[in-house]
């Protein structure tokens, strides 16, 4: 790396190179067999440099120095050729970082074997809970990443671990009923994958989705699944908080720093390190320390996040959000990992309490949200109807709305957390919002 | 080339395996993002490696590599991992039979992207930003380009040997608008296959992106919420496609159909005699391909005929089983990943109504013209986000909507379908089902008295 740094730094002002090693064995699910087994092994590098204020990226599959010399060579062509950009102030310099976590090198070395074994084990637990449905897809995996990021400030900073997952996709079909397909999963540190806990969760669900009950136009109370929340907010709420945004005027967010913007019982704040994390990153994309920052605070909107270059062109430093763009080599503001925290009652306690209202599992078209001013339209499936607090069946039902006076609806978060590993990598816990406007169908 | 096809002959030779398959990819891409007047992405990429995919003991085994030296040990890790698999396996995994091929597949491309100065590029996006902002209620303007070529190639044990010139172009556009207090944001792509740089100067020029955009971004901001309901709906091409591609399209790869309600409705009427749904070469269109990622010719398909569900999407895997021949389906985003059953271009085709006789006896409806994502369930059900449509009022079009979503259960709405249009449009994207894929979608404008519920 040392040599590279130096060769790179005959051709920009400063650089940046970053490369990742990675290895991940999965296996799939196909009709209640396992379909493939798999394993990708490779490595990427990536170079961003500037020369003049001008900014230059490649990306190149490989960690051989002379593939990456090769990029380092690209880069600066591409640097050469793009114009000035006057804003830019420069790379991040090294800061305090917190103690690494210790990888679980378990992980780093697992074999296919065992996600075969899990796999197998959780398709027939699932047979044989409920013979009428059929795991129509899922799959295991485990993953393994080492990172390596330097730059001609002295940023240095190595880091490796793994992450383990598991979903199964159930479909039912009784009678003239083709239930959904019901989704659960897994995602974790270690090897310990729940199977038990997934096939009891889809299974459950299926169950509910047997009975197929007519939705209408009301106004009810609503708890929203992990799946949903996580769906709904990712593309709805989370893109407002980027710098970026408030920067260029596109968030409804600006000026509203210390205002209330949700309801009391709502904290939310983006931490790699949460115990349920799936990435603990101690720098991000760029080098720069991590650390937990608080969004909403009781309802209390808290700030920002920004990457190094915002953060600068705003005045301001950065919140260790870059996120490393892999299409583009570049550096975008993201989140690693947005956690709703848990209350105090379980989600039985919740359902309990409500005397006609909705469970909504999953949310379809959360990504034609509008982040500009937080308006969404959404189809709330699988979503299952409560009576006298006890799920009676399954429904389908719109729900359109703004997210802003949604999150000001919020009642209660239930105390089970999941980690969502999806689109923003989210810990999230079950919501009930009050009096939710729905159509039904 | 060379060490690839020793490495084959090594694993036809010692290994058990039904079939083995490596496809190689060496292609150089340029991916360029501008947002706001900065190129905040000025990439160039080196993406090469393999892709090695056996079957054996009915099972597969896939490793993807980056690492060319010792290939042979990595078929033989991809052999492991599929007798690994075969092990629980207790319907075995056939292949339909298909006659080698050997063939190069030249580019039609006209002036191949990585032909263009980068200069050239960079100035197109700038103009278009600036014809963009012209505008003043445009508050921020972001355009992705990518385009990449090189070299593919497909060998298998059992003699294919295909060589591709492979070659696409993409360019995504994002405008966020502001005015009286309202903000609004609209999308635009084109990209393509087939044609090249031609294609951002002579089809799809700047003005004719920048007008689009703008008429999305002022119909919003000036846009009003619609009457939730279930309206008399014409949709335009854009939304007649995203529907064939998300409800219908997914329904018919075979890997989904035995879930999903086709499953037992191939072979009746699902939908008027007069509509016809089809997967096939479309001019311009972005899945446009002569060989599927299994060396298979792509053929033209009919998923519904004069409004019965005729034909599925298959690979080889899904044909065997079915009992049909593959047409060709099988795609892979990358050497990353194994090729799965995919769409290319799904389209309804068109009918014998002038627009003007679709809307002329509506009293109050909708016309919707362009999406901003779209989602879809097995059983059908459908949600899209409405980003361009306005209000029918006495048969004529009136004011734009704003923010707002149709849903659906596809093959309820398909029943509704009471008029076609015989003009046609076509929208690229990608497809994402676990990997990426280059598709388009498209159809004429067609008027549903029914079963699609806005709002």
């Amino acid at each position: 790396m040392e040599n590279l740094l130096r060769y790179a730094e005959k051709l920009f002002d400063e650089v940046e190179i970053a490369v990742y090693r990675s290895r991940e064995v999965s296996a799939n699910v196909e009709l209640n067999e396992i379909s493939m087994a798999s394993t990708r092994s490779g490595a990427v590098t990536v170079i961003r440099g500037i020369k003049d204020k001008r900014l230059g990226l490649a990306i190149v599959d490989s960690d051989e120095p002379a593939k990456v010399n090769e990029a380092i060579e690209q880069a600066a062509k591409m640097a050469r050729l793009n114009g000035r950009d006057e804003k830019w102030a420069s790379l991040p310099e090294p800061g305090k970082y917190r103690e690494k976590p210790k990888p679980n090198y378990e992980l780093k070395e697992a074999s296919p074997d065992i996600l075969v074994e899990k796999l197998v084990h959780g398709i027939k637990l699932a047979r044989e809970k409920d013979p009428n449905a059929v795991v129509a897809g899922g799959a295991g995996g485990v993953s393994w990443e080492e990172r390596h990021i330097v730059n001609s400030h002295g940023i240095d900073v190595f880091q490796e671990g793994g992450a383990s997952y598991m979903y199964l996709e159930l479909v039912g079909r009784k009678g003239n009923v083709v239930t959904p397909g019901i989704f659960d999963f897994d995602a974790r540190r270690d090897l310990n994958l729940d199977v038990e806990g997934i096939v009891e969760r889809a299974v459950r669900k299926v169950k509910w989705a047997y009975s197929v009950k007519a939705s209408k136009n009301e106004e009810v109370p609503v708890i929203l699944g992990p799946w949903a929340i996580a769906g709904l907010l990712s593309y709805a709420l989370l893109p407002a908080f980027s710098g970026e945004r408030l920067v260029k005027e596109t968030t409804p967010l600006a000026g509203k720093v210390g205002e209330k913007i949700a309801s009391e019982v709502l904290t939310v704040y983006d931490d790699p390190f949460h115990p349920l994390s799936i990435e603990p990153v101690i720098a991000d994309g760029e080098g720069v320390p991590t650390r937990k920052n608080v969004l909403i605070e009781n309802g209390t909107f808290r700030g920002f996040v920004w990457d190094n270059y915002w953060g600068k062109v705003y005045g301001t430093e950065s919140t260790g959000n870059g996120k490393r763009d892999m299409r583009s080599g570049g550096i975008n503001i993201g989140f690693h990992n947005v956690v709703i925290e848990n209350g105090k009652r379980s989600l039985e306690d919740l359902i309990g309490d409500i005397k006609r209202g909705y469970f909504v599992d999953g949310f379809q078209g959360a990504h034609s949200s509008n982040p500009d001013n937080g308006n969404f339209a959404v189809t709330a499936n699988p979503a299952f109807l409560i009576e006298d607090g006890e799920v009676v069946g399954s429904s389908v039902f719109l729900i359109a709305g703004n997210v802003y006076e949604l999150l000001k609806q919020a009642s209660e978060v239930a105390k089970e957390q999941t980690v969502m590993p999806f689109m923003t990598s989210m810990t999230v816990p079950y919501v009930k919002f009050e009096d939710v406007k729905i159509a039904g169908k | 080339m060379e060490e690839l096809e020793r490495a084959l002959r090594w694993a036809d030779e010692n290994l058990k395996a039904e079939y083995i398959e490596l496809r190689y990819e060496d292609l150089r891409k340029t991916t360029l993002g501008l947002k706001d007047g900065v190129f905040t992405s000025f990439t160039g990429k080196l993406h090469r490696g393999v892709a090695i995919r056996v079957l054996a003991d009915g099972a597969w085994g896939f490793a993807s590599t980056s690492e060319l030296t010792n290939l042979e040990k990595k078929i033989e890790e991809a052999y492991k991992l599929a007798k690994a698999a075969a092990e629980t396996k207790k319907e075995k995994i056939q292949l339909a039979e298909i006659k080698p091929v050997q063939d190069s597949v030249k580019s039609r491309m006209r002036v191949k992207p990585r032909e263009v100065d980068i200069e050239e590029k960079v100035n197109h996006l700038r103009e278009l930003e600036k014809l963009l902002k012209e505008d003043e209620a445009v508050k921020s303007v972001q355009i992705r380009y990518e385009d990449g070529g090189g070299k593919k190639l497909l060998l298998t044990n059992e003699g294919a040997r295909i060589e591709w010139d492979y070659n696409y172009l993409y360019q995504g556009t994002y405008v966020t608008g502001k005015a009286n207090g309202k903000l609004a944001m609209a999308r635009d792509s084109i990209g393509s296959v087939d044609y090249g740089w031609e294609l951002m100067t002579e089809r799809e020029p700047n003005d004719k992106v920048a007008e689009r955009l703008l008429r999305k971004m002022q119909g919003q901001l000036r846009g009003v919420a619609p009457k939730r309901g279930e309206w008399p709906i014409v949709a335009g091409p854009i939304v007649v496609g995203i529907i064939a591609h998300e409800a219908l399209g997914h329904l018919a790869e075979a890997d989904l159909t035995i879930n999903s309600p086709f499953k037992d409705l191939i072979g009746k009427q699902i939908a008027p005699e007069y509509v016809t749904m089809s997967e096939r070469y479309v001019d311009g269109g972005f899945g446009n391909d002569k060989y599927d990622d299994e060396g298979v010719p792509v053929k033209d398909i009919h998923i519904i005929e004069n409004g019965i569900l005729k034909e599925i999407m298959l690979n080889r895997e899904y044909a065997a089983k079915w009992g049909m021949e593959p047409n060709g389906h099988a795609r892979a985003e990358s050497y990353l990943y194994p090729p799965i059953i995919r769409m290319r271009n799904t389209v309804f085709e068109p009918g014998d109504h002038s627009f003007e006789e679709l809307i002329e006896d509506i009293k109050f409806g909708y016309y919707v013209v362009d999406f901003r994502g779209g989602q879809a369930q097995l059983n059908s059900a459908f949600q899209v986000g409405i980003q361009e449509g306005y209000v029918i009022r006495n048969g004529e079009i009136a004011e734009p909507i704003r923010d707002t979503s149709i849903t659906g259960v596809a093959i309820e709405a398909l029943k509704k379908i009471s008029a076609v249009g015989k003009d046609f449009g076509l929208e690229v994207g990608f497809c994402g089902k676990g990997q990426t894929a280059f598709v388009s979608s498209g159809g004429p404008h067609m008027r549903f008295d029914g079963g699609i519920l806005i709002g």
